[in-house]
């Protein structure tokens, strides 16, 4: 078992009781804790002044008396004031420092009875950070008509808080919150997603250093990154403002403008000086989206403005400072980019540190449940109208939203737009099947025209002058042709029917033709040519 | 002899401080091995505790042991006695010990040691919980004498709690053999006598408290007897009480926000239990004699009740010694036999 040692100073007032045998009669903290059945003290070593001398030397006397088995050290150390915060951690930093602590064999406790406040703040501060391998020890004096005579009671601290259940599930709750709130209270079953967010939540609280978010449009960066905001904002590590803008928006002399403010007169038009956003975000959070859309110049004066906290507005002399978190979005491969030289690298190093890739809805196939179910919420929430899907209509839904069939190529964003027209044209605040299977067909049609599909690659330009029936066949043509092994092969598939009726076979021909009417052939369409 | 290790469960019965010394004294004499478990299991700070490492300590000392498990808090304790070494012993206890507990576990074991030896022990020599050294002087140590101990104890100083700082001294002969005897009968009181001991206590307290003592108890005689006050501060009240077989002693001692009334009452209380009872021995007084009985082979004597503690005592003494203990109840209390 190993001994224990204690520290602590000598109480000027709380250890003083005299001479006199009446001495005994009051609670003295250092005395009372070498009295204690079930705790012996292998050594004290006593803080104290050299005025103290003597009241060390009186304690040392009655220590040896009452707990003959405690070596009784004398520390003495000089303090000037010992009210003065600085001096007193100073001092009490070096005795740790110069202290031959031996935790193999000795186990040390702090008596923080004693001493000035300051001195139990320092005290706490010390073996918070581990200047002192100890536990901190409170006395306090016996109760009156307490039986259990003069010693009075102690409680140790151990200030390790993960020795704390009920602490270390209060952090983990607590954890947990966070890891709701940035997921807005969606429980999301993606493991990827849910993994990703938790080491976001760890990040965003430890780290003031950018994040970089990437993923498609709409997968939720924007959404994302004001969550954070606001999580920092709840956590009071931040308290500026939230300062959101798209880079995509920004062209010429507005860019520069935009983001760093300007002088009157820096520029035709500059007739007012501007703040610009790097400005207004001090303190806060400034959210660049697509961020790969940024000129090079902007990118030069952003890598300065992030690591000096320091810029030039356009057309000022004197730099201006503004200390903010950066979060950047991208849709794009920023370091195929950076290869191409479109992207600047040392900003790129510099953006680079935390990376996360937002997986698109269609990766989340998981997700869409509680997200439709959140997206529902908040159509109540905006419209003061309470909207439930019936449940046929529900897994109609979900199973076509959950089908390779459905692309999502605007993500969450799309889903949302989805879930509002469907509440929107609910009868009586039910989402039937007809309205679900409406609101499929819509989907599929906006993806069909929308997606650059095959015809787009294979006609091009063309493809815009197609009436939609065509369109719509050409398309699934072209789809088969490229799945076919030969234009016969093709041809075979495509005349199925008709074919069986005839005498020869001219499948290829036919196809051969039926091509040649949009000007396309056989190598055109298999993308050879 | 039995070299078998012998097994005490501490959390059976009761009073688990003087089975350990009881386990001490014995596996000194005998030789014998032990090893107790669950000590004090049930209690809100199990494990030892410092009065009873202590005695264990003090004991070790005495017979060269070799033990583990002697620590603030643990709940086994394993002895393994060497020979009793006759010599010149000083232990310091403090005040979470007492004095007197330490003397009762270790000087039986010197009675059989092959030289005479000295004893002194510093620290609580007036504590609650435990016989003061007047009760060791005036009660424990005449009836060792009549047994064939050769001992004498000196109150060298006053030691009470909080303070501590007292001293008591023993010089011990080893004894060729111990007769046991018959204390069944108190015989004719002789003389029942009452001291308040003060030290940096007003002589006031004391006085109130043999006033009330005179109140109680008819035909007592009283005293005060003031410490220098750099014993103190301490208050306490020995009644003894003398028969032509024996002389018991009952205290109570002085402490902050009791009166000195309630003092001489706690005391006056205890003493006339006891006369109503009949019996020979008081509880306290009983632990001690069952032992020594035991370690001499035979012996009888009445006490007022058979206490959980003298009973767990004598289960432990059964494991140590090929003795026989009875106990039958009798008028005015219980006979315990040993043969």
């Amino acid at each position: 078992m190993k001994r224990t040692v204690v520290f602590g100073f000598v109480g000027t007032v709380l250890d003083f009781a005299g001479r006199g045998s009446q001495r005994w009669e009051k609670w003295r903290p250092t005395i009372g804790l070498c009295q204690h059945d079930d705790v012996l003290i292998s050594r004290i070593e006593l803080l104290h002044d050299s005025r103290s001398k003597s009241l060390f030397e009186r304690l040392k006397q009655d220590i040896a008396q009452v707990s003959p088995e405690t070596e009784v050290v004398s520390v003495e150390v000089n303090l000037s004031d010992p009210w003065d915060f600085e001096e007193v951690y100073a001092c009490l930093h070096d005795f740790g420092r110069s202290y031959e602590f031996d935790v193999e064999a000795e186990d040390y406790l702090i008596h923080i009875t004693t001493g000035t406040h300051v001195a139990q703040i320092c005290w706490f501060l010390l073996a918070e950070a581990c200047y002192f391998p100890a536990r901190l020890v409170q006395t306090s004096p016996p109760r009156k008509r307490e039986t259990d005579g003069v010693a009075g009671k102690y409680t140790l601290i151990d200030l390790d808080l993960s020795r704390y259940n009920k602490i270390a599930s209060r952090f983990a709750q607590v954890r947990d919150e966070a890891v709701s709130f940035l997921k807005s209270g969606i429980a999301t079953r993606n493991p990827r997603f849910n993994r990703m967010i938790e080491q976001i939540e760890r990040v965003a609280i430890r780290s003031k250093a950018p994040i970089l978010l990437c993923g498609p449009t709409g997968a939720g960066k924007s959404f994302l990154a004001r969550r954070i905001y606001e999580m920092k904002v709840a956590r009071h590590q931040i308290s500026g403002r939230f300062v959101e803008v798209n880079c995509a928006t920004l062209r010429g002399d507005s860019a520069m403008s935009t983001l760093f403010g300007h002088v009157k007169g820096a520029f035709t038009g500059a007739q007012t000086e501007r703040a610009g956003l790097l400005r207004s975000a001090d303190g806060g959070l400034l959210f660049l989206d697509e961020i790969g859309e940024l000129g090079l110049d902007e990118q030069a004066m952003l890598l300065k403005a992030i690591e000096e906290k320091r810029f030039f507005p356009f057309g000022s002399d004197k730099e201006v400072t503004s200390d903010f978190q950066l979060i950047a979005g991208t849709v794009r491969d920023l370091k195929q980019w950076v290869a191409e030289g479109k992207f600047r690298e040392d900003l790129y190093a510099r953006i680079n540190l935390w990376l996360y890739e937002l997986p698109g809805l269609a990766e989340r196939s998981e997700d869409l449940e509680p997200n439709l179910d959140f997206e529902l919420l908040r159509f109540a929430k905006e419209q003061g109208e309470q909207v439930r899907f019936n449940s046929e209509a529900k897994q109609r839904f979900l199973k076509f939203a959950a089908s390779a069939e459905a692309k999502w190529s605007g993500n969450f964003r799309e889903l949302s737009a989805a879930v509002t027209r469907m509440a929107t044209l609910a009868e009586n605040g039910r989402i039937t099947l007809a309205q679900a299977d409406e609101e499929i067909d819509r989907l599929r049609l906006s993806w069909q025209l929308s997606s650059p599909g095959v015809i787009d690659v294979v006609l091009g330009e063309r493809a815009s002058e197609l009436d939609l029936f065509d369109r719509l066949q050409l398309e699934r043509v072209i789809q088969v042709c490229q799945a076919a092994d030969s234009l016969s092969d093709a041809g075979r598939r495509l005349f199925n029917i008709s074919r069986q009726e005839k005498a020869k076979s001219n499948d290829a021909d036919r196809l051969r033709k039926y091509l040649a009417r949009f000007g396309l052939d056989w190598a055109s369409v298999k993308g050879t040519r | 002899m039995n070299k078998q290790l012998i097994e005490i469960d501490g959390a059976s019965g009761e009073g688990g401080g003087q089975i350990l010394r009881s386990a001490l004294t014995l596996a000194m004499i005998t030789g014998q091995a032990f090893q107790i478990k669950n000590i004090r299991a049930k209690r809100p700070k199990p494990g030892l505790l410092r009065q009873h490492l202590t005695a264990v300590e003090a004991a070790a000392a005495i017979c060269g042991a070799q033990m583990t498990g002697a620590q603030i808090g643990s709940t086994s304790l394993s002895f393994k006695p060497g020979a009793i070494r006759a010599g010149d012993y000083h232990f310091a206890i403090g005040t979470a010990g007492s004095c007197t507990l330490v003397l009762q576990t270790i000087l039986p074991a010197l009675w059989f040691a092959d030289a005479p030896s000295s004893v002194s022990v510093k620290g609580g020599t007036h504590n609650k919980a435990a016989p003061p050294a007047d009760f060791l002087i005036r009660v424990w140590q005449p009836l060792m004498a009549r047994m064939g101990v050769q001992q004498e104890i000196t109150l060298k100083r006053h030691g009470f709690y909080p303070a501590g700082g007292g001293e008591i001294c023993a010089t011990v002969s080893p004894c060729p053999s111990l007769q046991g005897f018959d204390l069944c009968q108190r015989g004719a009181l002789r003389s029942i006598s009452a001291t308040a001991l003060i030290a940096g206590v007003p002589a006031k307290v004391a006085q109130r408290e043999l006033a009330e003592i005179e109140q109680k108890i008819a035909g007592v005689s009283t005293a005060v007897r003031g410490l220098s006050n750099d014993q103190g501060p301490g208050n306490a009240v020995l009644i003894e009480i003398e028969h032509e077989n024996i002389t018991e002693m009952f205290t109570s001692f002085g402490e902050k926000g009791v009166s000195a009334e309630a003092v001489g009452k706690q005391v006056a209380h205890q003493v006339q239990r006891y006369l109503h009872s009949g019996a020979a021995v008081d509880e306290f007084l009983a632990d001690q004699l069952v032992l020594a009985f035991a370690l001499a082979g035979s012996g009888r004597f009445t006490t007022t009740h058979a206490s959980a503690h003298l009973l767990s005592n004598i289960d432990v003494i059964r494991q140590f010694l090929p003795v026989n203990i009875t106990q039958t109840q009798v008028e005015g209390g219980v006979e315990i036999v040993v043969s």
